[in-house]
């Protein structure tokens, strides 16, 4: 159990909660603009609005013109702070709801997006992450349970995506493995049909083996947490190749998912690396002008990275 | 490194706690959503995008509203947000509906009236299907357009 408990609790430097803070919370605006942006729009001519369980339960309002635009600037300021890694916790528990309410809108006409799982739990569990009070978030390389558990979070929804994914494959076939050998590719481009897929539709046998690679890929997704270093980093990869490909095949490009991918990346190891070459180049001109100061300040710095390298692998 | 291990920020037992039964608690959901809930249940439902089995003998269909404008040209309606306001996939989500209560169109006209104030208004729409036959897998021949509602547009 105590293992068990551990492994959803590593130890992680507080610094990739900042990277992911700023990244994400950026990430939100521009989604607002160029992913789920239709939502004041949906204020505006609420007719097939179509509420959402979540929604229901919270006996959230009908979404009005007011509604919609205060979460529009309530989102951007909040975002805007949450970002910098100024009181972001309260910046964060702001978001969180509001985000999650403006995606419940902007998904509540029948038509319901999959690519948003990650992200809204990353702006869930962020806030729970306290800063250590010492110097630049961003190089804090204060070791943290908690942000360890809020990273793990992100880290299991990311995979999450693509083994239900598969799950959902063979659900709908009534639990049996039809749709890798099926017409699904042929379908979906058919009714998005761009010059690549066109092309590919007189070659059927390409579109099966694509099917059978993704579906393999997702079913095997959840190795990935298990993974360290490069292997982890190969894994990282041959996802976004996935998603590289369904952009060029179906213009699908999951983006709020591939950018939380980021939890994956020992981010921390940034300020660290950035400072050593800084300071390996001062040290340089410091060995020719003889300044031993400097060259005790780089190697206090290469001390960091070392640190930072250690704990990469969570 | 000792120093480091102690400047590690631990959780206590009951934080810790918490936080497996809420990681737990989540997976349950998400597991449920996948099993058996529906999209409905957002964002914990099944990740079912392009999950379903399509056979080689499937008829295709693609749906599309189509407008007679006051300049008395007919155009397809672009079906995105920057287009009438509307995206085709929930037109095609709601396509029942519209049948039978094709008013719901009326959205369509004046989003799109809202929209470009500057352009041949809409006088008159078209729920149109399209369907592409599939043979073998393979694609058989162009189309055809069935008109399923049909609405004059109030001004």
């Amino acid at each position: 159990m105590r293992a068990v408990a551990n492994w959803f609790t590593p130890k992680i430097a507080l610094a990739r909660i900042a990277w992911l803070r700023t990244i994400l919370y950026l990430f939100v605006i521009l989604d607002m603009h160029a992913f789920v942006r239709d939502t004041r729009l949906k204020g505006e001519s609420p007719g097939l609005y179509q509420p959402l369980y979540l929604a229901r339960l919270f006996e959230l309002p009908k979404p009005t013109v007011a509604i919609t635009t205060t979460l529009y600037y309530v989102l951007i300021v909040a975002c805007l702070v949450a970002a910098t890694n100024r009181f972001p916790r309260i910046a964060g528990w702001v978001v969180a709801p509001a985000f999650t309410w403006w995606v419940l809108i902007g998904m509540s006409d029948g038509k319901v997006d999959h690519d948003h799982l990650a992200l809204v739990i990353a702006l869930w569990v962020l806030p729970t992450v306290a800063q250590s009070r010492k110097g630049s978030p961003w190089a804090d390389q204060t070791r943290s349970e908690a942000a360890g558990w809020a990273i793990r979070c992100v880290q299991i929804c990311v995979i999450a995506t693509y083994f239900l994914s598969a799950i959902a494959k063979l659900r709908s076939a009534g639990w049996a493995l039809t749709w890798p050998g099926s017409a699904i590719l042929t379908w979906a481009i058919v009714r998005r049909p761009h010059p690549v897929g066109e092309w590919l539709l007189h070659h059927p046998w390409m579109l099966h083996v694509m099917q059978w690679i993704g579906i393999i890929g997702e079913f095997l997704s959840p190795v990935v947490l298990w993974l360290k270093g490069r292997w982890q980093l190969l894994g990282a990869l041959f996802f976004i190749g996935f998603h590289v490909a369904n952009t060029a095949i179906l213009l699908i490009h999951f983006l709020p998912t591939v950018v939380c991918w980021l939890a994956f990346a020992p981010m921390e190891r940034i300020v660290p690396w950035f400072r050593s070459r800084r300071s390996a180049d001062s040290a340089d001109s410091a060995r020719s002008a003889g300044d031993a100061g400097d060259a005790r300040e780089a190697e206090d710095q290469t001390e960091d990275g070392r640190q930072a390298k250690e704990q990469a692998g969570a | 490194m000792a120093g480091v291990a102690d400047s590690d920020v631990r959780l206590g037992r009951v934080g810790k706690g918490v936080r497996l039964a809420v990681a737990l608690v989540g997976i349950g959901l998400l597991v449920n959503g996948s099993v058996r809930a529906s999209d409905d249940v957002w964002p914990f439902g099944p990740m079912s995008q392009y999950a379903q089995t399509v056979p080689d003998d499937a008829s295709i269909t693609y749906t599309r509203i189509s407008a007679q404008t006051d300049a008395g040209t007919t155009v397809d309606v672009p079906l995105n947000i920057e287009g009438a306001g509307v995206a085709r996939a929930e037109i095609e989500a709601r396509t029942g509906e519209i049948v039978a209560n094709p008013s719901l169109l009326q959205t369509v006209a004046d989003g799109w009236a809202k929209k470009h104030p500057d352009k041949p208004k809409y006088v008159k729409l078209e729920l149109i299907r399209d369907t592409t036959q599939l043979v073998e897998g393979r694609v058989d021949g162009p189309p055809k357009a069935e008109v399923l509602a049909t609405w004059q547009v109030r001004r």
